[in-house]
This record gives C-alpha cells, structure tokens and sequence, in this order.
C-alpha cells in the first residue's frame, strides 16, 4: 500500500468505529461544536469591540487651553513640545481670536443678537488629535496620565481630555475577555474530555480487535493511527458544524446593525481568519484528546 | 528454530510459571507442549510471543535471542508466528473474508493480492462458502477453521497453536489437528499447546511435558504408524527429533549454545 491507500485504509477503518457508536459520535462532534461556537462568538464581540475602539480612539482629543496673556513665543514653545510626544498625530494651534470665531459658530444665533464680543468665550487653545493606535486600556492611562502632567505646564489653564466613556469601553472590553478567556477554556476542556471519553470507549469496545491486531505483528502506529483519525474528524466535523452556527448568527447580527441601529459596519463583524483557526483548531482539539485518550488507555 | 535456554518466569506475586526451561524445537518439527492445568502451558507461548518477558534465561527464534528485543521490534517478531487460540478470538464485527484479511493489512499489502490470498486460503481450508459470515453464525469447527486461516495467511514460519481444540467435540478436534499436521507438512513448525491425551497419543508427534513449570519429558515423535492411522503420510513430520531415543529427559542441553 502506498501512503495514499494508506492513509484511506486507516481513515476507512475510523469511520467504520464511528458508524458503530453513531450517537456517542453526535454528542462529541456536537460538544466541540458548542465550544467552538462559543468561542467563535468570543473572539468576534472582542474583535468587534477593538475595531469600535479603534474607531473612537481615532477621534480622541486633547484641548490644552492656555492663559489669556500668553505670548506667541510661549504657545509656540508650548506647541513644539507637545508635538514631539509619542500619539500625538497632530497639534493645531487656535489663536483666542479663533477660538471665540468658533464657539460663535456653535451658538445659537439668536442667542448672540445684541451680544457684546467680549461675552463670547475665547481663549488660546493648542488642540491635540491622538494616534489611533491606543490598543489597550494602558495606553489609555498613559495619556490621560500625560494629560494630567501638561496642566502643570507654565502658561496652560486647564486641559480637557473627553477620554472617559473610552476608559469605560476599555473596562468593559477587559471584562469582557476575562469571561470569555474563561468560558472559552472551560468549554473547550469539556469538548476535550469528551473526545477523550469516545475514544476511550472505542478503545474499550475493540479490546478484542487491538489484542489480536497486535498478536498478528501490527505496529503501535497500526492500531493507534484509526482512533486518531477518529477523534480528528470529530473535531474537524465539531468545526464546521460551528463555523455554520457561527456564519448564520453573524448573518443575523450584521442585519440587525445596519438595519435596526443603522451602523454601517465595514467590511465584516467576523474576525480575520476566524474560518481558518476554526478548521485547523477542531481538529486539532480531537487529536489531542484522541491522543490522550490513547496514552492513558491503550497498552499495547 | 525455538531454542529456550534455562529460561524462568517469575510473577511479582512470586509464582513462578517456569522454571529452568530448556528446550529446542528445530525447523519443520510438529511438537505437542502438554501438562496439567497451571503447568506453564500458556506462559511459555506467551514468552515466545513477547506479551510477557521471561525473568531469567535466553529465548532464540530463528537464532534471534528475543530477550533483550525492543518494544518497537517486537511487532516484527511476531510477525514470524502465526497464532490460533482455544476460543478462536475471532473479531465478532467482522465478517470471515474480513478476519481472514487482517494479516494481510498490517503488512499493507494491495487490496487485490489480499482478496486473492483470502479466498485461496478458504478454499484450502474447505469454508469458502462461509466467506461473507459472520463469527457468531459459525459453527465451532468453521470458526477455528477461520482463525486457522487467519494465522497462516501471511505463510509464518511457526504456527502456535494454545488448546487449539479445548472447545470442540473429538471429531472436530481430529478434524483440527489433521489439519495442523497437513501444514506442518508443508513446512510450518507447528506448536500445539493441548492436554488432550487421546490427541496426543493419536498423532504420537513428539511431545513435550510441563509441570508445575518444569519441563519435566521430551518424548520423540513416534515412528509413522500413528500418523498413518489419522490418514497423514509418512513423511509428515518431526523428522529432525525422529532419530531421538524414546522418553529422553527433558533435562538435557540443547545442541547449539545460544
């Protein structure tokens, strides 16, 4: 036999041991496929959260507001230094005059009818626009932190950093992961342990046939090589029925973002990649555990 | 082809199943292993087989001294021996051409070479129309036909056989050991582990007797007229221990050193 008719003799002989016990074959395939599921649907809300922090991350600034008597040289010096700091992207330097333009344009007219120019607030403002690489709730912290530092500068006022409802993103997206890490694993465990316990009892129902496999000169590979086909389809069957699951619900939950919340949501909800970890990780979770199984339970 | 040299096995219990075995079966030879109940019957084919490892002494097949064999080597040892055993151990899921096929497989050989073998051997062992049955609608003589086949269907040099007959009538068990003795005569050193005396004295083949684990009476092979009653020929078997004097002790040292 050649590798190829090899590789079909043993994977022949996996099937028919699945054939034989169909149902404890169901429950295992449909275990890993729950698990994977789960952690599928994990590994988007993360994704998804990341991207919606990316996206406000992006449109964070920082407005560093400056004392009324301060000369140009001052905001210059000021600007130049702010400029040089790691995340910032940009800094644009409003004089009070424009600053006092702008916040006309954001009041109602009506309201400034008669209104003396002096009423309206104006002052000297350097506005920051950050990187939007703040991947993590420390970067976060980092900035704020630095935010803190530039009020103590001479000749800055006050400093407003609108970062709050991001720190509350990035304590819920911790929480988050930490469950999901969590649940992930011990779903994964279970999917693990009842793998284990079908090829465990393939091991137990063939007893007969491994003894005599083995009395007739067959190979550890030879009799071991059958349930570890057995528990690798389980977990590649267990992958796409997830991968199904997974497609269908995101389907779902695309529709009802754009149509329900009217978000436009680009290009995907589904992670990068998540079909291919699906099909590798099935069956990979079935081959450990098959392997397992073998090592604890097959003396040969 | 078998050389056993003082060859103890000893339990962790501290039962010891043989004690100081010495003994030598040469190429071609049909050799009866008896004793009562306990004697070390079993042990010493499963010595042979490595499913046990001996405690003491050296085993030779084929001039190979297997004592020191790895675990990885020893598939390809046993690939030298065909088995049959008192209940057939035959796989229930699969059918006669299936179990028959086994041998074959593990040696990976074509598909069509496999089908073609099965069949030959089925038609020599006279259940080709048993072919698609399955091991619990055979009867036992068919049954232990099929695990004969099943351990010469890779041609082995030796064929061990454990109380080949313990579950079948006297005519079936006649039925066997003819059989057994028609692939001895082919060429196969046949070991057939049995206490059924009347078999033994029948086929008069030489026998070897255990005891409380000792090998206690080599007796050579009887001259042909046994094997002429039971319809085999002359030339049968055993003809390297014929000239052997009658009720030789077991006790004595094998020819070649191992």
């Amino acid at each position: 036999m050649n590798p190829i008719t090899r590789a079909l003799y043993f994977a022949g002989a996996a099937l028919r041991m699945m054939r034989a016990s169909p149902w404890l074959n169901v429950v295992s395939v449909l275990t890993i496929a729950v698990s994977l599921s789960l952690c599928g649907l994990f590994a988007m809300a993360f994704f998804n959260a990341h991207a919606l922090i990316r996206d406000l991350g992006s449109s964070l600034t920082i407005q560093v507001y400056l004392a009324d008597e301060t000369t140009p040289e001052r905001a210059q010096a000021i600007e130049q230094r702010l400029r040089g700091h790691e995340g910032v992207r940009s800094v644009v330097a409003l004089t009070r005059e424009a600053d006092r333009e702008r916040n006309r344009k954001l009041l109602d007219p009506e309201l400034l009818e008669g209104l003396d120019e002096e009423a309206i607030p104006g002052q000297p403002v350097l506005e920051l626009e950050l990187d939007s690489a703040l991947a993590s709730r420390g970067d976060l912290e980092r900035m704020v932190e630095w935010a803190r530092q530039i009020e103590k500068v001479e000749s800055v006022e006050d400093v407003a950093f609108g970062a709050e409802r991001l720190r509350l993103l990035f304590a819920v997206l911790e929480i988050v992961q930490s469950v999901g890490v969590v649940l992930s694993l011990v779903l994964l465990a279970s999917a693990l342990f009842f793998v284990f316990s079908t090829v465990r009892l393939a091991i137990w129902s063939r007893r007969d046939e491994i003894e005599i496999l083995a009395l007739m000169g067959a190979t550890r590979r030879f009799i071991r090589s059958p349930f570890l086909i057995e528990g690798a389809l389980q977990g590649l069957l267990g992958a796409a029925v997830a991968i199904v699951a997974v497609g269908l619900l995101h389907l779902e939950l695309e529709g009802l973002v754009r149509d329900v919340y009217l978000l436009n949501v680009q290009p995907s909800l589904l992670p990068p990649g998540m079909v291919m970890w699906l099909l590798v990780g099935g069956p990979a979770l079935g081959l450990v555990a098959a392997g397992l199984s073998l090592g604890r339970h097959l003396r040969v | 082809m078998i050389q056993l040299y003082n060859v103890h096995k000893r339990y962790e219990n501290g039962v010891v199943a043989l004690h100081d075995v010495t003994l030598r079966v040469r190429e071609g030879e049909m050799v009866f292993l008896t004793g009562p109940s306990g004697a070390g019957k079993s042990t010493l084919i499963r010595l042979l087989l490595c499913t046990e490892r001996g405690s003491e002494g050296q085993i030779l097949i084929g001039g190979r001294n297997i004592h020191a064999l790895r675990d990885d080597s020893v598939p390809f040892l046993r690939r030298n021996f065909g088995v049959v055993f008192q209940d057939f151990r035959l796989i229930g899921r699969r059918n006669v051409r299936e179990n028959v096929a086994i041998g074959m497989e593990i040696l990976g050989l074509p598909r069509k070479d496999i089908e073609r073998r099965t069949e030959q051997l089925l038609e020599a062992l006279g259940i080709a129309h048993r072919g698609a049955a399955f091991p619990r609608d055979l009867s036992g003589g068919e049954a232990q036909r099929v695990a004969i086949a099943r351990a010469l269907v890779n041609e082995p040099a030796i064929l061990l056989c454990d109380e080949p007959t313990g579950n079948l009538d006297p005519t079936l068990s006649r039925e066997i050991i003819d059989l057994l003795s028609e692939v001895n005569r082919r060429g196969t050193t046949v070991l057939v582990a049995t206490h059924d005396a009347a078999l033994i004295e029948r086929y008069g083949c030489r026998t070897l007797t255990l005891e409380g684990g000792r090998l206690t009476l080599d007796r050579p092979r009887r001259d042909a007229v046994g094997l002429e009653a039971s319809g085999l020929g002359a030339s049968a078997v055993g003809t390297a221990s014929a000239a052997a004097p009658p009720g030789r002790e077991a006790t004595q040292e094998p020819a070649e050193a191992p």
